[in-house]
């Protein structure tokens, strides 16, 4: 009778029912209608289709030719590798330094965390401000250094740098406590023994956290990876419609532009299925390459 | 037994229950004529005139004893797609404050609201106090929906102090464009962007007269068939005058990059010397002229006075006073309150009360209205920089619906948001004319 209670597997799927209910309700379906939208013609935002494209594949030739889509394709690349180097790579030197002073670990976990809790749209504006052309914070600083002209952060030479800046600034916080966590985690009798037998700090580093800390760093670094997909509120709100000469696009702002700008929602649809496509690939060649170990 | 008690008790309080339903059937049927209307508009956020509408409904609910449901929002295209999907799925409001150019085209083709004509037709004083000629008709079948409120105007801001250090006087009615270019010169030579405007970001309105210097105001509304024929040469000679301006260096260094509200900072700042903008921007200039800019009391008199609005500079058929303009917003009655016979004749109520003779001159302030007898202005009531706004409407010679109403959406893109990529000439005037055209022809 007690084994029985166990082998059956019914109350398990009622319980997850109404998860699984929600999922495909607000996930799945939607997904579903916006691959369909994805070939209707949609003459603006709020309305349905009206019929399908001529021909109903339209929207994903156009997409081939659209040189904006390739330009967010590329800043999407660019960002993973700007989130791995900057996020993860700045996580992993802060926690290493954090975890060798004796004092104030909290203080510096505190802070280093802080920019996460502030909203990307905020960071956006803040931002904003401090890249101004005009009166803008940096620029005020290298004017009174002896800096003559002013320099437009948001042109298009530095376009990209000032976008990714922040938007790297913020999130290294985040790994960089996943990071403190996995340190802390390594046994100390591990770097009394090395310190016995002599080894530096470095070496300690080199041969003792680095290798111990390799799955929690292939975490981060999925993480990174797939969380530069989703990145969108910040970069809009500083550079709305891929400003300057379209230059800014990733694939998500590029796809908002297209729903909420042009109300062209059945590209932006093509759009949308293109991120998921991408987002797929991409995770699995992120979950491939940074394989964890078995210990 | 004691199951029979409870099963008694039961049975009592639905009987009970049923009786006080009776009851209160009873007692609303008492109060028929009080109804609850769901009225939606742009007036919320910081719409200069959101209080002005709060205030007007209240005092309607009062004086009708019905209540107004306000689901307003502020106007934009979150907001325009909010209003698409409701009347799509049903939910549309009782009232509608809403644009009356292309944007309502999808309910009224789908015949969700009611026209002016049919409302008369069983409420013959509906929009009498309004002149007819100013109530614009609908794109989709001619017949006029939406009950005017106050109307709107673009022109000329002009920041003085800028204008008297590069020694140029201030434009008049007979300002024309190559004035216009010498006085940017000489604003520049002295240091200042001649004209604050953010071309990557908010080309609407210079777009707006480019075209129309190379039109007339009767043909101005007229979208060109194709690049090729007389309007669409229009658009591209309007299109190629942007670039020039651009490339002599009239706008600011920034203009691809930045923002509307950066390049209205540097026009306040005195860093700028023209800016081209709606009505809507006297109540932006003001703020700026407040310490604290939600504390009327903190305005400095003596820094608005700074500024002055004038017209834009005008070439070829179109006169500098030609001005763009009109009544671009009014009150729709949905089909859905109209069928309704509690909710008939309150919709009529609130729409005619809003828009009454006693109601618009606080909305309407110094932009047009659609009214008969327009109301005698008292300029004490107003601050320096609507008083000039005041007198510069009073020469304009005449009032131009804005093109850009009538071409929406998608057939934007190539010469709205490409609009860097024509100054800059990575992309021809004339291919962005036509493949906006394209796409408008398809749409």
């Amino acid at each position: 009778m007690g084994a029985n209670i166990y082998r059956n597997k019914k109350p398990a799927f009622l319980f997850l029912f109404p998860a699984f209910l929600f999922m495909a309700v607000y996930l799945y379906y939607p997904f579903f209608k916006n691959f369909i939208n994805s070939f209707m013609e949609i003459k603006q935002l709020g309305s349905s289709g009206s019929g399908f494209n001529t021909p109903w594949y339209h929207n994903y030739q156009e997409m081939v030719r659209d040189e904006s889509v390739w330009v967010s394709v590329k800043n999407t690349l660019l960002m993973m590798l700007v989130t791995l180097i900057g996020q993860v790579g700045i996580a992993i030197v802060l926690a290493l330094m954090v975890d060798n002073v004796r004092r104030g670990k909290q203080f510096f976990k505190t802070v280093f965390f802080f920019p996460i809790v502030i909203s990307a749209t905020a960071l956006g504006l803040l931002f904003n401000l401090l890249f101004l052309y005009d009166k803008g914070m940096v620029n005020q600083i290298l004017e009174a250094l002896g800096r003559e002209t002013l320099i437009d952060w948001k042109a298009e030479g530095t376009a990209l740098f000032t976008m990714m800046l922040p938007v790297m600034w913020q999130y290294v916080g985040f790994y960089f406590v996943i990071l403190i966590t996995g340190l802390n985690s390594i046994s100390d009798e591990l770097y009394e023994s090395a310190k016995i037998d002599g080894a530096t700090t470095l070496q300690k580093v080199r041969y003792i956290s680095l290798p111990l800390l390799h799955n929690v760093i292939c975490t981060c670094s999925v993480l990174a990876v797939t969380g530069a997909l989703k990145v969108f509120d910040l970069p809009w709100t500083m550079f709305p419609k891929g400003m300057p000469l379209k230059s800014t696009f990733l694939t998500g702002t590029y796809m908002y532009y297209h729903t909420m700008e042009t109300k062209n929602v059945d590209y932006a649809s093509a759009l949308a299925v293109m991120i998921v496509i991408l987002g797929i690939i991409l995770s699995k060649a992120v979950n491939m390459i940074f394989r964890e170990k078995d210990y | 037994m004691k199951k029979r008690i409870v099963s008694l008790m039961l049975a009592g309080v639905m009987i009970l229950s049923m009786a006080a339903c009776g009851n209160s059937s009873g007692k609303s049927g008492d109060t028929a004529k009080s109804v609850e209307l769901a009225v939606t508009t742009t007036f919320a956020g910081e719409d200069t005139n959101a209080q002005n509408y709060k205030d007007a409904y209240t005092a309607w609910e009062k004086e009708t004893g019905n209540t107004v449901v306000d689901t307003s929002a502020t106007s934009d295209e979150t907001f325009k797609a909010r209003i698409t999907t409701d009347f799509e799925t049903g939910s549309e409001p009782d009232v509608l404050f809403f644009f009356n150019g292309a944007d309502a085209n999808s309910f009224i083709e789908a015949g969700k609201v009611v026209s002016i004509d049919d409302i008369r037709a069983e409420y013959p004083e509906y929009a009498g106090n309004m002149n007819d000629d100013l109530i614009a008709p609908s794109l989709v079948d001619g017949k006029k929906y939406a009950v005017p409120v106050n109307g709107f105007w673009e022109a000329m801001f002009v920041n003085m102090e800028v204008l008297d250090a590069a020694g140029v006087s201030m434009p008049d009615g007979n300002y024309t464009m190559e004035q216009f270019k010498a006085d940017c010169e000489k604003i520049k030579a002295a240091g200042y962007a001649p004209i604050a405007a953010a071309l990557g970001n908010i080309p609407h309105y210079w777009w707006e007269f480019a075209i129309f210097n190379h039109q007339s105001p009767k043909t101005h509304l007229e979208i060109p068939a194709g690049v090729d024929d007389a309007n669409g040469q229009a658009w591209v000679a309007g299109m190629n005058d942007i670039k020039e301006l651009y490339e002599l260096g009239y706008f600011p260094e920034n203009t691809l990059s930045a923002t509307d509200d950066e390049t209205f900072a540097m026009f306040t700042d005195g860093k700028a010397a023209f800016l081209i903008d709606g009505s809507w921007k006297v109540g932006g200039i003001v703020g700026a002229c407040q310490s604290d800019p939600e504390d009327p009391s903190t305005l400095d008199e003596e820094k608005l006075d700074k500024f002055d609005v004038t017209y834009v500079p005008g070439s070829g058929d179109r006169k500098a006073s030609d001005l763009v303009g009109g009544i671009s917003m009014g009150y729709y009655i949905t089909k859905k309150a109209w069928e309704d016979a509690d909710k008939r004749a309150a919709a009529v109520s609130f729409v005619e009360y809003m828009t009454s003779d006693s109601v618009i001159p606080a909305f309407a302030q110094h932009a047009a209205s659609a009214l008969k007898n327009a109301p005698e202005v008292d300029e004490s009531e107003f601050n320096i920089l609507q008083v000039k706004a005041m007198r510069m409407m009073a020469g304009a010679t005449s009032l131009t619906g804005a093109a850009q109403d009538l071409f929406q959406g998608e057939c934007r893109v190539s010469t709205f948001d490409g609009m860097p990529e024509i100054v800059t000439g990575k992309v021809s005037a004339e291919d962005a004319v036509a493949e906006g055209l394209e796409v408008y022809h398809n749409q």
